[in-house]
């Protein structure tokens, strides 16, 4: 057959042991997907969402109960953006883990971080265009983090909040972050990611000489590969859509911001900043130590002894071992924190 | 691979059908457009079996919101119901100014005979303030019979009463311990309080305490039973601080009305509360009071007269007269401009009665609404002291045996 | 039965499973995208007390936009919306003009000039027991 645009965009063969499954997870991939479904989906709830404090909550109670399939879209949207933080983790350890962070993909690696903080950024904005009483608590505790941040936190929470306290122009702002300033920005990040993957040599393997397997599979396999991941994810994606709703609270009332929120825990993927919160200065447990940490896994591929070039294409390569169990390390304690962020306070 | 694409596809085709299937077992969305709000609601789509609750009320007008609070886009029931006021009973006095209240409503003034809230928020029937104030007289807590404290705190700065406001009755902060007593047995029966345990004590709070008569309805036409789920129910034991509940088992209006102790005449078993018992009596008059016999002010001279002296009447010539709004709120008669009525000794209608020309009386009951006719005491072989109105002193004639 | 090989079968069963997907959902889209969030607008309006339009009356009621006309034969209304493109239309001595492209009707509404081809919508209008008008745009 002759190869579409689809085909084209891939390169004519890659080495098969590239495109394993138990290789790659699909991850990167997969992670690309979910942003597909979530700009159609976001698109879609572009024509009924309402920006203002006194329609918000009210628009999305419009989209989750009266348009047809609006709550469907609504939960396809939630929960690709939920899935899109833990795949593209999933993706980050599997790179670090698989040693293909070294250069030429050195650059990539960092692009690839800049998007995770995006896709979380993501995540909190959208969270906050629900304005209602669930996301409150966070509204106020996110904005005034910033203004701990010394010298600039109180001119950079001018330029995100659009006022002294959260209100009507830190909604407007919001979805203007969220759309343009964010979305937009990821999309193009992901053309640029997924450029650079094609022009680094592929994923991630070691010199043509030194490659034990040989064979190769085409554009076409590849793209049936992708398709593959791409309508089971759909299919899972649009089966939990059906029966798991996406959160939804009672709107913020216009008379007072003061008014008791429903729930003061952080939304999932910020409950082990939550956790670190109660230990004290805020600036240091809410803004320092996680950039501490975006640090360190910048850093991975400048400070940590390199894994050899001959090591790449497998799972934990000795040479990289110190970085893994960086990383573990990470990850075990963020998800440590997490669950004791998520335990009821008493 | 080529299998697992069209097992795949497949499986994506069966979700979107799913996902129609799904979609078409919604309960369909039942769009109401209150013409006072101009909103559409969307609560009739699970609760279409309500009732319509009061004539004056007519959902097409108000909805539902605008008196129960809630999600009115919502048809999850959680988050349809989370912001709703005083839960089931949107006139708990907690939220009542929210849900019955702005100036069109029911929190308006004296003047448009609107006030209704503020009546009865500072009633004695809210404040409770007669039974606290004697009670922390008796145990020496207070030095006076005046009211100080109520089951709320209140301030009313337009009184006329001299009290302008009441602090919150704390039994924990009280030292006598019949007065703690007090407080942990014996105030289930003011407005805003949850009614003691057992079905003869059923009943809701707030504005519902009274007008509430059965499943989502208001009348103003409240039958004895609505009073009686507080009064006529027994009596307090003040030595121990009990309520001893009456032990009787009543199979009659005549047995049911009032206890087996009490005394009354066939008209305060015939008649219901509210066909003698006024508006300002039950609901108060703006003014914060000490004791309910501030208030209370019907005799039986208000109806009867006195061997030498007639009842007050009134001819309604003001077609803006309150007689006539009572009247159409309850059409149990035909009130004309003209007609004659008889009126209390503030000035308060008594709508439902007539001066016939003839100079008898006729009477119709708001809520059973039999007719009766009646005959002033003067010009009959009454031998009373007109000065006299203490209840025991008609009942010593006029008194039913049981 | 017309010979077919298996991969030609699994292709065509694919393609056939993706074409229904790609129909459903774009009937779902379509619904989607054609619900209605506005509540329909008014078409029947309260005009107040029948005696307030006497005998012979022309009244403007501009914000139906609307003339009500009282004759021997009764009430009548016509819509003031020009028929070419909607703008409502202005009341002169002789008739009604429209701002926006010229057209021109005669005071019964009747076209004198274009672009407009049809004449100014008739409108019904009922009397109610109570002696009050009723119009209705619909």
């Amino acid at each position: 057959m002759r190869p579409s645009f689809f085909h084209h965009l891939h390169p004519p063969t890659i080495p098969a042991a590239q495109a394993r499954w138990r290789y790659t997870l699909g991850a990167g991939g997969t992670a690309i997907f979910l942003m597909v479904v979530l700009t159609i989906t976001g698109a879609l709830e572009m024509f009924y969402y309402i920006p203002t404090p006194a329609e918000a909550g009210l628009s999305i109670q419009t989209i989750t109960y009266l348009v047809p399939f609006g709550g469907l879209i609504r939960n396809l949207h939630f929960w690709a953006a939920q899935l899109l933080i833990i795949v593209s983790a999933v993706h980050l350890v599997r790179v670090v883990f698989t040693g293909a962070y070294i250069p030429p993909r050195r650059f990539n690696y960092l692009l690839g971080l800049v998007l995770f903080v995006f896709s979380i950024l993501l995540n909190f904005t959208g969270y906050i265009l629900r304005w209602d009483t669930g996301i409150q608590w966070a509204l106020l505790v996110g904005t005034n983090l910033i203004k701990t941040i010394p010298f600039v936190g109180n001119y950079l929470y001018q330029i995100l909040i659009g006022g002294t306290q959260p209100g009507s122009a830190t909604l407007i702002r919001f979805y203007a972050w969220h759309i343009f300033g964010l979305a937009i920005i990821t999309v193009i990040l992901i053309g640029w990611h997924a450029f650079r993957v094609r022009r680094d040599g592929g994923i991630a393997l070691p010199p043509p000489k030194l490659r034990a397997n040989p064979e190769r599979i085409t554009r076409f396999e590849l793209v049936r590969r992708e398709t593959l991941a791409m309508l089971l994810t759909g299919a899972a994606l649009i089966i939990f859509s059906i029966f798991a709703p996406a959160p939804i609270a009672a709107p913020i009332p216009l008379s007072t911001l003061q008014s008791v929120p429903e729930s003061a825990a952080a939304p999932w993927f910020f409950l082990w900043v939550q956790q670190m919160l109660k230990w004290g200065d805020p600036f240091l447990w809410g803004i320092l130590i996680p950039l501490i940490i975006l640090l360190i896994l910048a850093l991975i591929p400048y400070i940590f002894p390199k894994p050899l070039e001959s090591e790449l294409g497998r799972w934990f390569p000795v040479s990289g071992r110190v970085a893994q169990i960086t990383v573990v390390i990470i990850a075990a304690l963020i998800i440590l924190l997490t669950i004791l962020g998520s335990a009821p306070t008493s | 691979m080529r299998k697992l694409l069209v097992i795949a596809a497949g499986a994506l085709l069966l979700t979107i059908s799913l996902a129609w299937w799904f979609s078409g077992r919604q309960p369909k969305p039942v769009e109401l457009i209150p013409t006072l709000t101009n909103q559409p609601e969307y609560c009739i789509s699970c609760h279409a079996d309500v009732p319509e609750i009061s004539k004056s009320h007519p959902v097409k007008t108000f909805g539902c919101v605008s008196c129960h609070g809630g999600e009115r886009l919502a048809l999850n029931a959680d988050l349809a119901h989370s912001t709703m006021r005083g839960g089931k009973n949107p006139s708990d006095l907690s939220v009542v100014e929210a849900s019955c209240g702005g100036s069109n409503c029911h929190s308006g003034s004296e003047a448009g005979n609107n006030d209704h809230i503020q009546r009865v928020i500072t009633s004695i029937q809210s404040t409770y303030a007669g039974a606290i104030a004697n009670v922390r007289f008796t145990f020496g807590a207070q030095t006076d019979m005046t009211a100080h404290f109520g089951i709320t705190a209140i301030t009313n700065a337009q009184t006329q009463s001299d009290i302008t406001s009441l602090a919150a009755f704390d039994p924990a902060s009280e030292s006598n311990p019949s007065i703690q007593k007090f407080g942990a047995n014996c105030l289930n029966c003011h407005i805003n309080a949850t009614p003691r345990e057992g079905d003869v004590y059923a009943r809701q709070t707030g504005c519902a305490a009274c007008h509430a008569t059965g499943k989502h309805t208001l009348t103003t036409a409240m039958p004895y039973t609505q009073c009686n789920s507080c009064h006529n129910r027994g009596n307090y034991d003040l030595r121990t601080m009990t309520f001893v509940e009456r032990a009787d088992h009543p199979t009659s209006r005549l047995q049911d009305y009032y206890q087996p102790i009490a005394q009354f005449t066939k008209c305060e078993y015939t008649l219901d509360c509210v066909d003698c018992h006024t508006r300002t009596e039950a609901m108060g008059d703006g003014n914060i009071h000490s004791n309910k016999k501030d208030i209370q002010y019907i005799q039986c001279k208000t109806c009867h007269g006195t061997p030498t002296e007639l009842p007050l009447t009134k001819t309604l010539t003001d077609p803006n007269d309150i007689a006539f709004k009572l009247a159409f709120l309850n059409p149990v008669v035909d009130l004309r401009l003209g007609d004659t009525i008889l009126v209390t000794e503030k000035g308060e209608p008594l709508w439902n009665t007539s001066v016939q020309p003839d100079g008898t009386y006729t009477m119709i009951g708001k809520a059973t609404q039999q007719h009766f006719t009646f005959k002033p005491v003067m010009g009959s072989s009454c031998t009373q002291n007109g000065q006299d109105q203490s209840s025991a002193y008609c009942h010593e004639c006029h008194s039913v045996q049981r | 039965m017309p010979e077919i090989s298996r991969r030609d079968f699994l292709k065509l069963t694919r393609d056939g499973f993706l074409y229904l997907s790609g129909a459903l959902a774009l009937g779902g889209l379509l619904r989607f995208l054609s619900y209605q969030t506005e509540p329909t607008p008014q078409t029947e309006f309260d005009l107040g007390q029948a005696v307030d339009f006497p005998l012979n009356s022309r009244t403007l009621l501009a914000d139906i936009p609307a003339v009500l006309l009282h004759t021997e034969s009764g009430f009548s209304a016509l819509s003031l919306v020009c028929t070419h493109l909607g703008c409502t239309v202005e009341q002169k001595t002789d008739g009604f003009t429209c701002p926006c492209h010229g057209s021109r009707f005669t005071s019964d509404g009747k076209v004198t000039h274009g672009p407009a081809a049809k004449p100014l919508r008739a409108l019904r209008v009922e009397v109610t027991d109570q002696d009050t008008l009723k119009l209705f745009t619909a």
